[in-house]
This record gives C-alpha cells, structure tokens and sequence, in this order.
C-alpha cells in the first residue's frame, strides 16, 4: 500500500537571519494509487511538501510517512519528477531512463526490455541515442517521466513538471499523463500553479493558504467527475467546457485570489 | 551544521582556528616524519628543528656569501625593476593594440611567434648574449612579464561593452579623455590580473634562472644548498621563495584595490 | 573615437605582412651589421638552416627529434601522473568533506612553491634519473588539474545531485556518473592550463637537471656559444608547446559539443 501521509509537518528554515515558516502543522493523507494535486499562491510551500515526501528536505517537526515508514532520504520508490526536467546533459535518452535502473540493479535483459517499453509508451522512438540539449522541451520531460515511471515506484512526485512548457505543448502533456495514470495507476502526489490542470488530472485538490502554509480546502474530484463521466471525453477541451469543472475552476481560484489578495508582504 | 551564532566575528575566529589547528597538524606531521620516527632521513629531507636551524643561521651568520636579506633584496630587485619596465611597456602596447585593429594587426606576427616559446627557454639565450650576470636575468623577466601584460591589456580594452562607447561617443568625449575616462578604467581589471600574471612568471622565472647560474639571491641558495647537499638550506631557499612571491603579490593586490574603488571586493 | 570596425581581410593581411617583414628584416639587418660574430647573432635563415641540420647531425648526443622524444617522455611521465592524482582528488575532495579538509592545508602550502624551486630535492631525490624531471613536471602539472576538477565538481548544479540521489545512486555512481561528466568542461579547461605549465617545468627541469631533451641540447648550445643552436631549440620547444595546446582545444570543443554547450 503505497500511501503518503503528513502528520503535524511544521517545516521553518533560516533565510538572512531570519526564521521562514513555510508550512505550519500540515496534516494530509494520499490513499494508495490516489491521484492529488497541490496549488497555492507562490511560496505557500507546496513544493517544499513534495521535496520531504521526496526526501530531500526534513520537517522541523511532524513526521513525513510513506507506506507507513518514515521518510529519511531520497529513494528510487519515491520517485522525483523535477520542474526543469533534471536530465544528465552528458547522457543519452536511453542512459537518463536507464539511470535508476542500475540503481536497483536491475539485470541487463530486464532493464532492456522496460526501458524499450517506456520509450514507446512516451513516444520516444527513434530519440533513444539523442542527447537532452537535442530535444525539445516537451521531449524533455517525457523523458524525465519515463526516467521516473520505469522504476515502477510506489509513489511518483511531480513538482509542477509542466511549468515550463509552452501552452500547447502542456495540454498534449497533460492528456499523456491522465492516459498513463490510468493505465498504470500509482500514488501521485502533483505540484502545480496552473488550477485547470489540477482540476483536470487529479483525484482531489489540495488548496494552501499563503505562507505560513497550511491548508485551506481539499475538494473532491473523483467523485464529480464520476458523476459526470469526464472520462468518457477524449479531448481536454471537452472536458473543460463542462459546466462541473468550470464551478470547481472557479471554486479554486476564488479560492487562490482570497489567499493571494490577502498578502501584505 | 549547527552554529552557536552568525555572528561574523565568530565565523572569522573560527576559521583562523582551523587554520591554527591545520598548520599545527602539518608540523606535526612534518616533526614525526622526520626526527620524530626517524622514517625520513634528514638526507632526504629536513627535519623542522634542523630548518629553524638553518634558517637561523641565514639569517644572522648568512650563507652563499651573504644573509638572507641581502639574497631576498637582490631578487626583489630584479624582479621588481624587470617586471615595472616589462609590464609597462607591455600593457602600453596592450592597449594600443586594443585600441587600434592596425596596431594589432603589426604586432600580432611578432607575438604569435614569440607566444609559444615558454620564458624558461630564454635563459640560455640571455647567457650566450649577456653572460651570467644580472643582465641576462632582467632580459628574462623582461621576457616572462611582457606577454601576460599584452594580453590582458589587450583583451581588457576589447572586452570593454559596445554600449559604454557609444554613450562616450554620444557625450563627446574624445582624443586624451577617452583614455583616461574609458579605455583604461574599463581595462583596468583585466590590466591587474595580467600584471599578476606577469609577477608571478617574473618570480618563477627569476629562481629559474638564479639556479642556472648566480652570485647571489634567493635562487643561489637553493643551488648552493643543492650543492652543498644540506637538505635544511634547501627548505629554506624554497620556503623564502614561496613567502617573497607571496609578500609581492599581496602588494599589486593592495594597490589593486586602491585603484580601483569602485568594485566590490 | 569608437573602436574601429573589423579591417578588411586585404588591409588585415597588408599589415601583418608588414609586421612580419619589419620584424624579419630588422633581425637580419642586425645580424648582417657587423657588430657581432655570425655565431652570436645568426640570421633567420641561418636559424632555420641549424634546425633542419639538427635532424640529422647530432649535437650534444643526439639528433633533433631523439631530443624531442626524450623530453616528450618525461613530459607524458609528469603530466600522466598529475592527472591520474589530481582528477580522482579532486572529485574525491569535492564529494566527501573531511578529505577536502584534510587536504586543502598541504596543498595551499606547497602550491605557492614555484615547481623550479623543487629541482634541488629532485636532484637530491632522484640524482641524474627522470625521476628528477618528472617530479618537477608533476608540480607543475598538478596543480591545476586538482583546482579545476575540484571546482568543477563542486559547482555542479545542485538538481543533478538531487536527481541523481532519487534514483538511488551510491558513492560511487554519483561520483563516477554525475560529477565527473559535470566537471569535464572545468577538467579539460584544467588539463590545457596544466599541459602548459608542465611543458614549462620540463624546459626549466632539463636546463638543469638532464642530460638528454630539448632543455639540454639548449644549455649546451649555449656552452658552445651557438646562438643558432640554441633558438633552434627554442623553436623546437615552441612548436611542441603549441601543438599539444592544439590537441587539447581540439579535446575541449569536443567536450563541449557533446554536452551542447
């Protein structure tokens, strides 16, 4: 049962003498194979809670579980995928895929065969020699999934992992993932700025307040778009045009602008 | 790391501690070596009480026909009236070539010829054509520091922004005041890094040419250590070397930083 | 005054025609003159014409290229040994800290150590062998090479370490995989500052310290007060100089075209 689980995470961290609080008593807990989105105005530590699911960072009190183990660094079951894709320059496609791999010392023949598997699930054929400076950015981070997905994690961590693709490069992205999520679902735990995308990919949404971040709402998609049989539309604008996820949209951002209006600093 | 404080104060006491504790473990080190275990002969190398010895009597009774100051005066000397001709002279054609692409263009042959030839090699001719003398260790310093001073003087005119010229042309200056308010402030910082490379092939150069032929200098008594086979001496000689070069490059870095006030340290 | 626009490629080349005329033609006026014996101050050709003779008549022992080949020797010696120390230290310092804290204090002290100045402990050290050179080479050469990966590696950009540490890279992988590549630009930027350091070693070693190579068929030129004999040499040295700073840039745009820099 992959499952993360925040308990009481306070996280302060020292900045030019003074002491930050970037997320103050954060409790959440992502079901096993549940698909959650995190949004919030700029610096309410929504990605700071990736990076201690990740590992990279530590709570300054509370506890960070995953599967029910505390988390005491990085790992290959935990999988990163990074906004600014994190490929090794001086690898090849195939080697950044094959990276992780190696890690969990994966026999040759297997490893062949999964990373084949995912370049073709990413549409990746014929890039397998190519180097990332070679490759657009969409590529780029089809790559970084992939490098990510082979390990067949337990739990995948994106931080906003489309954010810096152009617009219509994003959306073709973002039905990718909702097509590979479905066919093999895992735990995701998703960062994002962009709420159309939150509402469109995740299973419930997770809304924090400006810094000190907490938690302001958690709203439940899954269950409207059951209802509502979103999946049954093949196309994003389909499924934005419909009047249930434009009230969930606009719930959110309603939602964002209070926290964000709200700041003084 | 935990720190009891940031105070500044404290973080320089505490690097000088570590560099305290440092030195001392290197000394330590050094005496157990050598008379402390008796595994380095003092043939080989010195122990620290024979080189306290032998630095003692350089100073007071002296060594090669004179005391350490009047080696270290003679050296200086050399080095210094070599390296203020050479470079003057080599930073005044830096930026005359930098200034003027037909002055570059006339001088480059000459230097493209004379840039490979490392200034080491120069000594023997400089003693075919004037003896052994302190003659032909000034024509090799003149050498060594002659090409680092073009180059940089060179490049620190080029380097100067297109922006910064037109705004010059723009206010009218010209003639006299475009090199003293453009020009040579702007090529300033490169000006000094090439006439820290030209002291410091000027010193290497010197020692270099002292231990090939010399009366007397810093040089002489590392080859009068040499030959008289006193491992002490030796140390001495290279250790007056290292803390000369040291000593002159601290003071280009004071004046440095008088001439120039308006850059961050 | 602006600086001047580009010249034209036939004014570019008028001039430095000129540069190099005036700079042939005042040497050979020099020489010509009458001042000085032939000996002392050859003409350019007479130069030219020793060091075409110099490979085939021997001089101090042996003909041109066999001096050549006996420094080149040393030079690989001292310059293979300063890489093969001071590429796996320097990512070794970078990665694990109590070894950069053990080594910097040695190596700032020795750095300031011009490398000529260790000529007489190699010549105590290694009396007439190469060993005497290479060390010398080694000082020279080493430096560098130990600064630029060092810096190269610890400069690596922080995500390629995270990336790297949540795919489970050990020690050794995130050395071998992550910061070495990362460092190669610093490296081999580290390797050409080297080569020309350690070249230059090698010419002031075997000014001293040798009895074969291009240093010495130098000293003895001078000996015999053969001023051709001894540019010669130092032509030799230049030419050498250059074509392994040559090698190197080529090595360096490799690099750098491969990593798409």
């Amino acid at each position: 049962m992959a499952t993360i689980e925040f308990r009481n995470v306070t996280r302060i961290f020292r900045q030019s003498e003074q002491n930050i609080v970037a997320l103050q008593d954060v409790n959440l807990q992502v079901q096993d194979q549940e698909f959650v989105a995190i949004v919030g105005p700029s610096g309410c530590g929504k990605t700071t809670c990736l990076r201690m699911a990740a590992g990279l960072e530590k709570p300054s009190s509370g506890q960070v579980l995953v599967d029910g183990q505390e988390v005491r660094g990085p790992g290959t079951d935990r999988a990163v995928v990074f906004q600014q894709f994190a490929l090794f320059p001086w690898k090849t496609v195939w080697e950044n895929i094959e990276f992780g791999l190696i890690s969990l010392k994966v026999p040759v023949n297997e490893r062949n065969k999964r990373i084949e598997q995912y370049i073709s699930l990413m549409g990746l054929e014929g890039y397998e020699g190519a180097y990332p400076h070679q490759l657009s950015g969409g590529m780029q981070q089809r790559v970084a999934i992939a490098r990510a997905y082979v390990l067949d994690p337990k739990v995948l961590l994106m931080d906003e992992p489309f954010g810096a693709l152009d617009a219509q490069t994003r959306v073709v992205m973002q039905e990718e993932l909702v097509r590979l999520a479905r066919s093999h679902p895992r735990t995701v735990l998703f960062i994002t700025h962009a709420v159309d995308e939150a509402v469109y990919l995740a299973d419930r949404v997770v809304v924090m307040s400006r810094r000190p971040g907490k938690i302001r709402e958690i709203i439940d998609i899954k269950q409207i778009r059951d209802k509502e049989s979103w999946n049954s539309l093949a196309q994003i604008e389909d499924v934005m045009d419909q009047s249930s996820f434009v009230h969930l949209r606009t719930h959110i951002w309603k939602l964002l602008r209070e926290e964000q209006g709200a700041e003084a600093h | 790391m935990t720190t009891t404080s940031t105070n500044p104060g404290w973080l320089v006491a505490k690097r000088l501690l570590h560099a305290a504790m440092a030195a001392f473990g290197l000394v330590f080190c050094w005496w157990a070596l050598t008379s402390g275990t008796g595994w380095v002969s003092s043939m080989r190398f010195p122990a620290p009480h024979e080189t306290w010895a032998a630095w003692q009597q350089m100073l007071w009774s002296g060594y090669a026909n004179a005391l350490w100051h009047e080696h270290a005066w003679r050296s200086i000397r050399l080095v210094f009236m070599g390296f203020a001709i050479s470079s003057s002279i080599g930073v005044l054609l830096g930026l005359a070539m930098g200034a003027s692409r037909k002055v570059e263009a006339i001088a480059n042959p000459v230097f493209l010829f004379l840039r490979p030839i490392p200034p080491l090699a120069w000594i023997p001719l400089a003693i075919v054509w004037l003896g052994l003398g302190d003659s032909a260790k000034l024509m090799v310093i003149f050498v060594a520091a002659f090409v680092p001073s073009v180059i940089n003087s060179f490049s620190g005119v080029r380097q100067i922004e297109r922006p910064i010229f037109e705004a010059a042309a723009m206010l009218n200056v010209s003639g006299w005041r475009m090199w003293r308010e453009v020009l040579i402030p702007g090529a300033l910082p490169s000006i000094f890094t090439g006439l820290r490379l030209s002291l410091q092939a000027s010193w290497t150069t010197l020692v270099a040419a002292e231990l090939v032929g010399a009366i007397a200098g810093l040089g002489q008594i590392l080859n009068q250590g040499a030959q008289d086979i006193f491992p002490a001496m030796i140390l001495v000689g290279m250790l007056s070397v290292a803390l000369a070069g040291w000593l002159m490059t601290l003071v280009l870095g004071a004046i440095e930083v008088r001439t120039m006030p308006w850059r961050m340290a | 005054m602006i600086l001047q626009e580009k010249l034209s490629p036939q004014r570019f080349w008028q001039l430095t025609s000129l540069g190099a005329i005036c700079f042939v033609g005042l040497w050979t006026a020099a020489a010509l003159a009458g001042l000085t014996s032939p000996q002392f101050l050859p003409t350019p050709w007479a130069v030219l014409d020793r060091f075409v003779t110099l490979w085939s008549e021997p001089f101090a022992g042996a003909v041109l290229h066999e001096h050549v080949l006996a420094s080149m020797r040393r030079f690989f010696l001292g310059f293979g040994f300063a890489v093969l120390v001071g590429l796996p230290l320097g990512l070794l310092m970078a990665w694990f800290q109590p070894i950069d804290r053990l080594i910097t204090p040695l190596f700032e002290t020795i750095r300031f150590v011009a490398p000529i100045a260790w000529i007489p402990f190699a010549a105590l050290w290694f009396g007439t062998g190469i060993g005497g050179p290479v060390l010398i080479i080694f000082m020279g050469a080493f430096p560098p090479v130990l600064i630029n990966t060092y810096r190269g590696a610890k400069f690596v950009d922080k995500r390629y370490l995270e990336a790297a540490s949540t795919l489970g890279a050990s020690h050794w992988r995130n050395i071998s995989q992550v910061l070495l590549p990362a460092a190669l630009p610093s490296i081999v930027s580290g390797l050409r500052i080297s080569a020309g350091l350690g070249w230059q070693s090698l010419v002031g070693a075997e000014l001293i310290v040798a009895s074969s190579g291009v240093g010495y068929l130098m000293v003895r030129g001078q000996a015999s007060i053969s001023t051709a004999t001894v540019m010669s040499g130092m032509i030799a040295i230049g030419m050498i100089g250059l074509i392994l700073d040559i090698l190197i840039r080529r090595l360096q745009q490799v690099v750098e075209a491969r990593r798409g820099l």
